[in-house]
């Protein structure tokens, strides 16, 4: 020991005091149930009696239809609702930036969706759209169509794209807004002197300087979309869904349900390692832009 | 100039119209509240004649002997107790890494950022597990220990301590000021306005968690309001869409009243979902 100096020692002491009540949290809640979790993953289980069959439940996985049905929904909201999302919020901040100090009325209603929790816009969506109580029924009917039928499990990708979009496009925007006014401002001055016109330095100019976090907020979203549980769990409730509708709720009812709790561990530890994957880009550069500085 | 003058009007139209979009559902939630379910059913856009708000507001109070209490106050033990130790955790974290040059450094942050993009989803059921072994399961323990964890909030944390300048320890060192002194009296006002920022962030995360009290509470007396509201129903077991409603209603007045009161701490810093 004797290349550390002592009064590094007796820093990284201190240091460890005050990291301590983090790191016993850390490892206790976050870290060892992880590791119980991959533990858990490769043990067989008949109600309270469990077994060792090493990767057993992972290749029963692989061949398992339900698991990689219930992927369905995440693609389609990271092929549909993320693109569309973010095209959508792309263009409000565009709007903003045409408004008086970034129109900060627009601003705040576009952000109160995002403080309501995920289950109650599940509620109040699936009774928007229910058969007894849709007030679009009314509006539906001035334009001739009676007694429509709006939450049927076919439709149901579709709410789920409206919740999805109402409740997450104005945080979104708000975020591209941020980043759009960090733009500086010579350049879209330099562009309107050589008679660029508003949307010409939009998309030509703005567009391009927007790719970085466009790029870390898709991530984000995907993300979120191979989680998603309590919008489509919610209008469970009005619409009958399968077990495995998103892996998330695979998952859930496969422990909960049906009490196979080693095999939805391993599915848990399939979809983390899905979401790692997506993650390792902003892993990268989070840990470059912090640890760049003071070390 | 009579171009851009339409195009103001034309972006105006559509600024207001997506603010009706964004609005709606809050205007058809509050007029929800004031209707019986046969007025539900009549599906108008309009508050219920006569205002069964008073009916609906007893009734949720009365719910199974006031157990709507039950769930209000734990939502707020959940969230007030939980976002604390999470923020004032990340914050001693955060001023390690900040003020020490220690063994591990880079290791350390390199590992928390890295199990801070596995997902909550996968770390749940192994705790439901863990917390079963323990005799936790259907305890307030369950909701709260697992809260106080707030990886974000020493990614944040770091970065705020990064701001504060090197002069700010330097005198305290002058002073005499011992390490904790340093971090109680000089460091933590200076990153105050952050701490406050994760605080009601992480409020607002915990009360919205659905997922944890649903894997690790049984009874309805210890849940939070976003369970406890999914299991109204009547004595039948059918739901009850006015009280389910107006429980809502209830559930998100909070965060509202939060939002709109405090809504300079609401900076959106990276995207949390």
């Amino acid at each position: 020991m004797t290349w550390i100096s002592k009064a590094r020692l007796k820093a990284t002491l201190k240091a460890y005091l005050f990291l301590a009540p983090f790191l016993v949290v850390f490892i206790g809640l976050v870290v060892y149930p992880i590791g119980l979790g991959v533990r858990l993953s490769l043990y067989g289980q008949r109600g309270a009696r469990m077994w060792y069959v090493g990767l057993d439940n992972y290749k029963r996985i692989f061949a398992d239809s339900m698991f990689w049905q219930s992927f369905k929904i995440p693609l389609f909201l990271l092929l549909v609702q993320v693109p569309v999302m973010l095209f959508l919020a792309t263009m409000i901040a565009f709007l903003y930036e045409t408004r008086k100090g970034g129109g900060p009325v627009y601003r705040f209603i576009y952000y109160l969706p995002y403080t309501i929790p995920g289950i109650v816009s599940g509620i109040v969506w699936s009774y928007i759209f229910s058969d007894s109580m849709s007030p679009l029924h009314p509006l539906l009917s001035l334009f001739g169509l009676e007694n429509v039928k709006l939450l049927t499990r076919a439709n149901v990708p579709g709410i789920l794209l409206v919740i999805i979009l109402w409740q997450f496009t104005g945080y979104t925007a708000f975020l591209v807004y941020s980043s759009l006014i960090a733009i500086p401002k010579e350049y879209s001055e330099a562009a309107q002197i050589d008679g660029a016109g508003l949307w010409q330095i939009a998309f030509r100019i703005k567009l391009p300087l927007l790719k970085g976090p466009l790029i870390t907020l898709f991530i984000f979203n995907a993300i979120g979309a191979m989680q998603v549980f309590n919008e489509p769990w919610m209008l469970g409730n009005l619409v009958v869904l399968p077990l495995n509708y998103t892996p998330a709720m695979y998952i859930y009812n496969s422990a909960f349900s049906q009490g196979r709790f080693t095999y939805a561990t391993a599915m848990g530890v399939i979809l983390a390692v899905i979401t790692c994957a997506f993650s390792w880009y902003i892993l990268r550069s989070a840990g470059r832009q912090i640890l760049g500085r003071r070390d | 100039m009579m171009r851009s003058r339409r195009s103001y009007i034309v972006f105006t139209v559509i600024l207001v119209l997506l603010a009706g979009f964004f609005i709606f559902p809050f205007y058809w939630l509050t007029i929800g509240t004031t209707k019986n379910v046969s007025q539900l059913f009549q599906k108008s856009l309009l508050p219920g004649r006569p205002s069964h708000l008073q009916d609906n507001v007893s009734q949720v109070f009365a719910y199974q002997n006031g157990v709507f209490w039950n769930w209000g106050l734990n939502s707020f033990l959940y969230a007030a107790v939980g976002a604390f130790l999470g923020v004032f955790i990340a914050a001693l974290a955060g001023y390690a890494f900040r003020k020490y040059n220690f063994i591990g450094k880079r290791l350390l942050f390199v590992l928390i950022i890295a199990f801070a993009m596995v997902p909550g989803f996968a770390t749940t059921l192994p705790l439901f597990m863990l917390f079963r072994d323990l005799n936790l399961i259907d305890t307030r323990f369950a909701v709260l220990l697992p809260s106080s964890v707030n990886i974000f909030a020493v990614y944040m944390m770091v970065t705020y301590w990064n701001q504060v300048e090197d002069e700010v320890f330097d005198a305290a060192a002058i002073d005499g000021a011992n390490d904790l002194t340093t971090f109680w009296r000089i460091g933590l006002p200076n990153v105050i306005p952050g701490f406050i920022t994760l605080y009601l962030l992480a409020f607002v995360s915990i009360w919205n968690n659905f997922f944890l009290p649903l894997v690790v509470i049984n009874s309805r007396a210890r849940m939070p309001l976003i369970l406890g509201i999914t299991t109204i129903t009547d004595p039948q077991g059918f739901p009850v869409y006015n009280l389910t409603l107006t429980a809502s209603f209830f559930t998100i007045v909070p965060l509202l009243i939060m939002f709109v009161s405090l809504q300079r701490y609401f900076k959106p810093q990276i995207y949390m979902r």
